[in-house]
């Protein structure tokens, strides 16, 4: 048993309290398909004193799980949604940043007197001073606000900025900090020597090496970054399109101090955003130009980046240079893996780290090592898994190249290294229901056009929420004597479905319809939760959800049992009626005892179980078809299936959506996606809709998943996020499949035409 | 997605919006229409015109410059948030709105070129105050769970009801190529195929 907080990994400080056990089943159970056994084990837990009781293997759900519509999907459906972008005001506002030109250098004058002498600019602010360094293309200068864009685009016009330029690099491989490339891209540099691993590579029964290389992606959020910023004297309002509403408040309340503006009199709302990806969490200096252009003004403000702005201003996927060396022994496991990697990052030159499937290496003699490289552009931020998708791909194509030389089918590999035992049930489930052996199987007719292949590649995450520190995240649940009730969050809902989450969790726990619930999330006023990040959400605040519907509904059984004159401790709420087994009333009755004053509890986040449990993480698999055309070097993905351990799955319909989501989002970043820089200007060639690429219907493979869902003995709740674990796979297993298809290789994302014929040409597999 | 029709009038459009201000519930008038074309070009810009335009069946005045767009109009100037800006180069169709019947990108037609057109945004598709009145694609949209962050669905929702008016019952194939003009990030598409599919098939909801 652990001693450390398994969460800040700090030792528990706390005396132990000797708490009551709780004995729970976990796991899962039997896979549909062959040789699938139930995976069922019971463990002892320890809940926190008041906490909700656990639920596990064994819960009879009533609303959990089920195809309960999103719940604020009518909303979006018609419009009527209102993001950051959509708040109008009387008076508001339109604010544009004024954005360098210059890749580095210094800015020397700034002139900001004849944009303020406009007719009709309300506000002008410097972003920064004379002397400041320009760091990239689009480092922001000042900011302007007017009634119109329009206007304020005119009024941007007018603002005489100067700089000193340099010399700029906006290409990592270029720098003198990068690995020297042969020719034929392969990293040129020498190993470091390793007795160890030299013997090992040179004793194997199989080795191989290889460079590996992916392109920056950019988030592409279809809602841009920004705000709204409104002043009330001292206090601010902010709508902002964010993963962090708490993050938000507390990084302009700061930023704003000297105008008297501290964190109780800031409010962030953020009911509805659209999309974020990992690139959210930071108000930005978007963010702070717009309050202080609101402050200015003296009125409400609305700053919303351009999309040429958001490809280049607002973070990024960083590129990744992978090298592999690694071999195997005559059993097909994996004796030595030795790996380093490269981060092409911004001028910041962090956050380019690369992650790598190690659940394959349990025997393995491991090295790795890598660097980040800085180059004068914008600054990655984490992306929907940062650093897996790179390594996923670097890796598992590794591993297929390897398997090749050794004879092995790429799931023999995989069976006899893996270590994860939840994920062998996987490969064999989702190998029969993709048809693995069948697609291996099929031959490419000599001569074809069209080439097809099939590849796979793990999914795999290691976090599964937290309690929030030293202040635990909460919920608020009121129940009203009309019957109706509220669960309240004030995180945001990024579109994984927090809303839906919190409805289902609460009348799951009252026994009521999700009808009756209604959920918001998005106010700072409401109790505090964690950024959208890590796929952490969920995870980090079902417990705290079920928390505040049971201490709720203990109030409304204390009034039931006292109107009934039954026990106390035999009353409980199901099936929409709250009593015992003899006397009851039902849920609206029953809330009718409750006074002009809805009952109100907040529930808290405890620190998960100290118990192991049953998996630490998450982890799946996924499956991909591809068809090539060899004269062009189009890469089709055909289908795809992945399955992915959920936790527990509470809106069914939604992690579908999130998975499946996942896989397309992996389908563009394997055939599309690619920031490309222009050298010479410093600027990004494609900072559009129209030349960055991301998939659209025409792209659409034939999608399945599975929902694996795990009792994981977390939490009371065993929830796990979505966002990351699908989106490990995805690229990887395309990569694996277009090997495949061709015969040969392609080490480089995108998989884009050029890359295919060269690689179908150095195979000399390309029809005449 | 297509381009408006060419009107033959629509750079010139907005000044029969600025004639009849005066009598904008009534809508247009086919003389009106006829007159306001020989008005000189020099009546354009620059500053601000009042112009009608007939937005979900209902005349709407607003004031917008002859540079404003379609979409600006909408959104900042009528409340109509619907339509999404998201990429404002006619790239990725979160703007689409019916003009006249077809998919347009609102972010690349100005507001005084729609003067005269029968414009249909997703707003039109539900009143809030009567469920029963919502079409039943939106209702699909939701049953199928068609969206995620639902920064692209309205645009998918007008670009999926011009397939379903303009084809029926569309293939796969029509499908993909009707909305290939519509972004979405968290990855929707199949799901909103499956939603036109159902709507094609008269179902108004449920799974």
């Amino acid at each position: 048993m652990s001693t450390r907080n398994r969460d800040t990994g700090a030792p528990r400080e706390q005396v132990e309290i000797p708490r009551e056990q709780v004995e729970i089943t976990v796991g899962y159970r039997a896979l549909p398909g062959k040789d699938q056994q139930d995976r069922l084990e019971k463990i002892t837990v320890e809940p926190t004193e008041g906490d909700a009781p656990p639920w596990d293997a064994n819960t009879p759900y009533k609303v959990v799980g089920s195809d309960l519509d999103r719940v604020d999907g009518f909303a979006k459906a018609t419009g009527r949604a209102k993001y950051a972008y959509d708040q109008n005001f009387p008076d508001l506002q339109q604010a544009m940043i004024l954005r360098a030109p210059i890749a580095r250098g210094t800015l020397t004058a700034l002139d900001l007197d004849e944009a303020r002498r406009m007719p009709g600019v309300t506000a002008v602010v410097a972003l920064k001073d004379v002397g400041n360094k320009v760091r990239f293309v689009g480092d922001a200068i000042a900011a302007v606000a007017a009634p119109t864009l329009d206007l304020a685009r005119d009024a941007i016009e007018k603002i005489r900025a100067d700089y000193d330029q340099e010399e700029h690099n906006v290409e990592y491989l270029m720098s003198g900090d990068a690995p020297l490339l042969s020719m034929g891209g392969e990293v040129d540099d020498e190993w470091p020597a390793d007795d160890d691993i030299d013997a090992l590579l040179a004793k194997a029964t199989h080795s191989h090496s290889g460079t590996y290389r992916t392109e920056v992606q950019t988030h592409s959020s279809l809602e841009t970054h920004g705000n709204v910023a409104r002043f009330d004297q001292k206090h601010l309002d902010v709508w902002s399109s964010t993963q962090a509403t708490f993050g938000v408040r507390g990084e302009l309340a700061r930023a704003l101090r000297q105008r008297g503006v501290d964190v109780e009199s800031v409010e962030v709302h953020s009911e509805y955003v659209g999309g974020g990806f990992g690139s959210k969490f930071s108000a930005g200096i978007e963010g702070l130009a717009c309050c202080l252009l609101a402050h200015e003004a003296q009125k409400p403000v609305k700053l919303m980046l351009d999309r040429f702005e958001e490809h280049t201003t607002a973070g990024n996927r960083p590129s990744a240079l992978m090298q592999v060396r690694g071999a195997l022994d005559e059993n097909g496991r994996i004796t030595v893996w030795d790996w380093r990697s490269f981060g092409g990052c911004g001028f910041n030159g962090s956050g380019g780290a690369v992650r790598h499937p190690s659940a394959y290496l349990g025997k393995a003699k491991v090295r790795q090592s890598h660097k980040d490289i800085a180059c004068d552009t914008d600054p990655a931020r984490s992306m929907r898994a940062p650093g897996y998708p790179q390594g996923w791909f670097g890796a598992e194509l590794f591993l297929d190249e390897l398997a090749a030389k050794a004879g092995l089918d790429p799931l023999a590999l995989r069976l006899k290294n893996d270590d994860e035992a939840m994920r062998l049930d996987q490969w064999k489930f989702g190998a029969e229901r993709f048809g693995w052996a069948e697609a291996r199987a099929k031959q490419n007719e000599p001569g074809a056009r069209y080439l097809t292949g099939a590849g796979l590649a793990s999914a795999r995450w290691g976090q599964l929420g937290n309690h929030g520190g030293r202040n635990p995240h909460g919920i608020t649940c009121r129940i009203h004597n009309d019957g109706s009730v509220e669960s309240r969050s004030g995180a945001q809902d990024i579109g994984t479905g927090l809303k839906t989450v919190l409805t289902m969790l609460t009348a799951e726990e009252l026994g009521i319809a999700p009808a009756r619930v209604r959920a918001t999330t998005g106010h700072t006023s409401d109790p505090s939760g964690p950024g959208s990040g890590g796929s952490t959400t969920t995870p980090s605040l079902a417990p705290a959800v079920r928390h505040a519907a049971y201490l709720a509904a203990q109030k409304l059984v204390a009034l039931v049992a006292d109107h009934l004159g039954v026990p106390l401790d035999e009353v409980r709420c199901s099936a929409g009626k709250v009593g015992t087994d003899k006397a009851q009333l039902s849920w609206t009755d029953a809330c009718k005892l409750i006074g002009q004053n809805p009952i109100e509890a907040h529930g808290e986040r405890f620190p998960n179980y100290k118990q192991d449990p049953f998996h630490r993480g998450v982890c799946g698999a996924q499956f991909a078809e591809v068809r090539v055309d060899s004269w062009t070097g189009e890469v089709q993905v055909t289908r795809m299936f992945g399955i992915q351990d959920c936790g527990l799955v509470i809106a069914k319909k939604l992690a579908e959506s999130q998975v499946l989501g996942a896989m397309i989002q992996g389908v563009s970043y394997a055939l599309h996606e690619q920031r490309i820089m222009d050298q010479r200007s410093g600027r990004m060639l494609n900072g559009d809709f129209l030349r960055y690429k991301i998939t659209g219907t025409k792209d659409l493979p034939a999608l399945d998943c599975y929902l694996h869902s795990v009792a994981n003995g977390h939490d009371n709740t065993g929830a796990a996020g979505l966002g990351e674990p699908p989106s490990t796979a995805s690229a990887a297993a395309i990569g694996n499949a277009v090997f495949h298809a061709i015969g040969a290789p392609v080490r480089h994302l995108p998989l884009t035409p050029d890359k295919v014929l060269a690689a179908l040409q150095k195979a000399q597999r390309t029809p005449r | 997605m297509s381009h408006p029709p060419d009107r033959g009038v629509s750079r010139r459009s907005f000044l029969k919006g600025s004639a009849i201000a005066g009598i904008a519930t009534t809508g247009l008038t086919a003389a009106a229409e006829a007159a306001e074309l020989h008005r000189p070009p020099s009546e354009l810009g620059p500053g601000e015109h009042e112009i009608t335009l007939s937005i979900n069946g209902k005349a709407r005045l607003v004031k917008v410059e002859t540079r404003t767009t379609l979409l600006d109009a909408l959104r900042d100037r009528l409340d109509l948030t619907g339509a999404k800006k998201i990429c404002d180069r006619g790239a990725c169709g979160g703007c689409t709105v019916l003009v006249d019947d077809l998919p347009v990108n609102s972010c690349l037609m100005l507001a005084v070129d729609a003067v005269g057109c029968e414009l249909r945004t997703v707003e039109g598709l539900a009143d809030p105050a009567d469920p029963k009145a919502t079409h039943p694609l939106v209702q699909n949209f939701v049953a199928c769970d068609a969206l995620q962050c639902g920064f692209c669905t309205p645009g998918m929702v007008m670009s999926s009801l011009s397939c379903l008016e303009r084809r029926g019952t569309p293939t796969e194939a029509q499908m993909r190529h009707d909305l290939s003009g519509n972004l979405c990030r968290c990855g929707t598409y199949g799901r909103v195929m499956e939603a036109i599919e159902r709507t094609a098939k008269g179902e108004g909801g449920g799974r």
